[in-house]
């Protein structure tokens, strides 16, 4: 993964994608297979597949500039994730990686003076990515370079055409949030408002997503559509219950209720074991992990709920979102009786005062249609 | 006794039932109603949507009949029914509603608004909020016997009139006649030639008929105002007289909404079942004409349209025999678009032409019925209901239009083949 040895700059962003991407062997046909899956998972028209090649191929690679903030690398580490040479992987070599500490050669002065030439070079045109939280407690909890976070990121910001905040911590707050949050994390939207934001939340982030939300970004020059948390609709769109493959044991009522009986060998719902599938917007249930491979629900565990605000308080991971207390079916008859009870009493009632009203009718003859005075 | 407005709420409160109860429960607010109403579409004022006309009607179920219209209600949460919004709807109810029926035929839940807001009306009569002019009528055919005040002598002095003019006998109070022959107003003071036209018809194919000297008023007024208690005393009339001339069969004018009176409405009234039949005279007409008692000669060459009148082709199902009969006569009858079962009103039924304020929106909403005629580039309009031919020819005049409306019954006498 890390081939780049140019220094203080990762790459040059002289080249055009298409340029590079040859230049590492990708051939035509894969990079074309690459676009028209992108496509199909961003829930765009199959004719958009050429737009989405012939902007890809010439466009300029943009200049990106991460900055890590309170945060565990493990979102770097999805998103760098090379168990193959992925066209998606190759495409993220290929963006003109300015400035990220891990990744890069250059330390200390030297990689600050790369993002401060980047920032100045491509200034109003390069994409910011943010991974961790920021703490505004007190600053001294987290700093780079003897610059606070929250000033780091204000400063680069300022330049940004829009900033892809990477993981939960960077949407959310995450895990630094969590409660008693010590360091006052907040996440990078509570700080901007003035810049365009998508949220690419996970505990870690699918990679794909951030390589869509390029292709997205370059294809179109525009941000993907958003939703109300400002993640991108065509990955946070449906729910992971929705898609989820055990579904339909869910839909029969077949519950694992401990991790080692009969139900969880079968492979059957994991709700009563605090799945938070029904409440959780990502694509794990449909893109899944590990090139393909699995997702939590399929190795067994229910999901946790990452990609969600505030999905470390929710109340345990092993807890059910709601269970009845009681036997279902049985207090369903009851209620139902209950209701039909209550509704003929009220039929009854009201029945009543019908008929109560048609007794004490008064004959309405001609006199009374005289107005009043 | 109590004040006109606890009096209204009563009333709605009697007329609440469980069909009411159920379309009011069922509506999905879709508002598909409105767009069948002719006095929304012709103003486009979304006030005159059907299912807002029965709101009286709807509050008093809400705060009579609903668990939550009763808690509401007494904690001070529902709007309450006060004078106040009682007369800001009495336009809604009576002026901007012929009760035509065809919100009825489109709502997608099954809801009868057309049967809602003739109840609706029950709660507005006894309020006081209630157009002059139905005031003036109900309170004519109560008092006189018919809502234009026209008394017995006046019907003796046209029946005279046509006997002189056609040369056929008009029988009165002839008891074991087959047909007892009831009349409008309308017919009776602007239309005689009806009268000449019936006795020309039932001459050619000696049908035994009479008219009643006590009951010749066909016309409802109680229904139009909505009055229960009226309509059944002018409904009782009717059948009172039927009974005492042993008729068979009694026959509904050309009328829209004295069909439904009699017919429809009749029995519930009375409160028993008629011992003989009730017929709209297009009805008995086509009758003879599958029997082969009616011969006719020559053609209208003309181009010819049909109105339905509501009561009688929506509301009443007379559809096919207006149309049987006219191709006995008419050799160009062409069809207006929405013609039968969807036909437009022509916007002065259900008390609209007897309320004088209501003439503006009624012209206005005439231009639905300019459109239909324009599209077929019709020559000439028969219908089959006085009302809808007295406000259409009006309605021709003040869009200066050249149409004459003409009867069918009295288009069908004309071409009767002489007697031998």
């Amino acid at each position: 993964m890390k081939k780049h040895s140019t220094g203080a700059r990762l790459s040059s962003s002289d080249d055009t994608l298409g340029a590079a991407l040859r230049r590492q062997g990708v051939s035509r046909r894969s990079f074309l297979k690459f676009c028209a899956a992108t496509a199909s998972m961003m829930a765009l028209p199959p004719t958009m597949v050429p737009a989405i090649a012939k902007a890809l191929e010439s466009a300029k690679r943009p200049s990106v500039i991460w900055l890590s903030f309170q945060e565990c690398t493990g979102c770097t580490e999805s998103l760098t994730r090379a168990h193959t040479a992925t066209v998606e992987s190759l495409i993220f070599d290929s963006i003109s990686l300015d400035y990220h500490h891990t990744l890069q050669a250059a330390a200390g002065h030297g990689a600050e003076a790369a993002r401060e030439e980047a920032m100045k070079e491509n200034f109003g045109k390069y994409l910011l990515v943010v991974d961790g939280s920021i703490p505004v407690a007190d600053p001294g909890y987290s700093t780079i370079a003897g610059i606070s976070n929250l000033d780091m990121l204000m400063d680069t910001a300022k330049g940004a055409a829009a900033i892809i905040p990477v993981g939960t911590c960077a949407a959310y707050g995450g895990i630094p949030h969590a409660d008693p949050n010590p360091t006052g994390a907040v996440s990078v939207a509570d700080l901007i408002k003035d810049k365009p934001i998508i949220n690419v939340p996970g505990c870690p982030p699918i990679p794909v997503v951030i390589t869509g939300v390029l292709t997205h970004f370059l294809t179109f020059g525009t941000l993907p559509e958003l939703d109300d948390l400002g993640r991108p609709r065509a990955f946070y769109g449906q729910s992971i219950h929705d898609r989820c493959y055990r579904r339909p044991f869910y839909d029969k009522g077949q519950f694992a209720e401990t991790f080692d009986d009969e139900g969880a060998k079968k492979g059957w719902c994991l709700y009563k074991l605090g799945c938070k599938g029904p409440t959780s917007y990502n694509a794990c249930a449909t893109t899944k992990w590990n090139d393909g491979t699995s997702f939590p629900i399929e190795a067994g565990h229910p999901c946790l709920g990452c990609s969600e605000p505030e999905f470390w308080d929710g109340g345990g991971f092993y807890k059910a979102l709601s269970i009845p207390t009681t036997e279902v079916a049985r207090d369903a008859l009851y209620a139902g009786a209950a209701a039909v009870a209550a509704g003929s009493a009220l039929g009854m009632m009201n029945r009543a005062r019908s008929k109560q009203a048609k007794s004490e009718h008064e004959k309405v003859s001609v006199d009374d249609l005289q107005k009043e005075d | 006794m109590s004040t006109k407005l606890e009096q209204a709420v009563h009333a709605l409160k009697e007329q609440i039932d469980a069909p009411v109860a159920s379309f009011l429960s069922s509506c999905v607010h879709c508002g598909m109603c409105a767009q069948a109403c002719l006095f929304h579409t012709e103003t486009g004022d979304p006030k005159y949507t059907p299912i807002l006309k029965v709101e009286p009607l709807r509050r008093v179920w809400q705060q009579e009949y609903t668990f939550w219209g009763r808690m509401k209600k007494m904690f001070g949460l529902a709007k309450p029914i006060t004078d106040e919004f009682l007369a800001e709807w009495e336009e809604l109810v009576y002026d901007s509603c012929t009760m035509c029926g065809r919100c009825s035929m489109v709502c997608p839940v099954g809801n009868d608004i057309t049967y809602m807001i003739r109840k609706t009306r029950e709660g507005m009569a006894v309020s006081g909020h209630v157009p002059d002019g139905l005031v003036g009528a109900t309170t004519r055919a109560v008092t006189i016997g018919s809502p234009m005040g026209v008394k017995f002598v006046a019907l003796e002095a046209q029946i005279r009139h046509v006997e002189k003019d056609y040369g056929y006998k008009v029988p009165v109070d002839v008891e074991g006649a087959d047909y007892l022959c009831m009349l409008s107003s309308m017919e009776i003071m602007n239309f005689p030639e009806y009268i000449g036209a019936i006795a020309k018809i039932f001459d050619h194919a000696d049908v035994s008929w009479t008219l009643s000297s006590k009951a010749f008023e066909a016309t409802n007024s109680g229904i139009q105002i909505g009055v229960s208690d009226i309509a059944a005393e002018l409904v009782q009339r009717i059948v009172s007289e039927a009974e005492r001339l042993k008729v068979k069969c009694v026959i509904s004018p050309e009328c829209g909404h004295a069909y439904t009176a009699i017919r429809w409405e009749g029995p519930n009234l009375a409160g028993k079942k008629f011992g003989f039949k009730v017929r709209h005279i297009l009805e008995v007409l086509d009758e003879l004409r599958q029997e082969g008692r009616l011969k006719t000669e020559g053609m209208k060459d003309n181009r010819l349209t049909y109105h339905d009148p509501c009561q009688i082709g929506r509301r009443g199902g007379v559809l096919e025999q207006p149309r049987n009969l006219i191709n006995m006569v008419a050799s160009d009858f062409v069809e207006m678009p929405d013609a039968g079962k969807m036909n437009w009103c022509c916007g002065a039924g259900g008390g609209v032409s007897t309320n004088e304020r209501a003439d503006e929106i009624r012209l206005k909403s005439f231009q639905r019925k300019k459109e239909q005629l324009e599209a077929v580039q019709a020559e000439t309009l028969v219908s089959a209901c006085s009302n809808c031919r007295i406000h259409i020819e009006d309605g021709l005049e003040a869009y200066h239009m050249d149409i004459p409306v003409i009867s069918l019954t009295e288009t069908l006498a004309e071409h009767l083949v002489d007697k031998e």
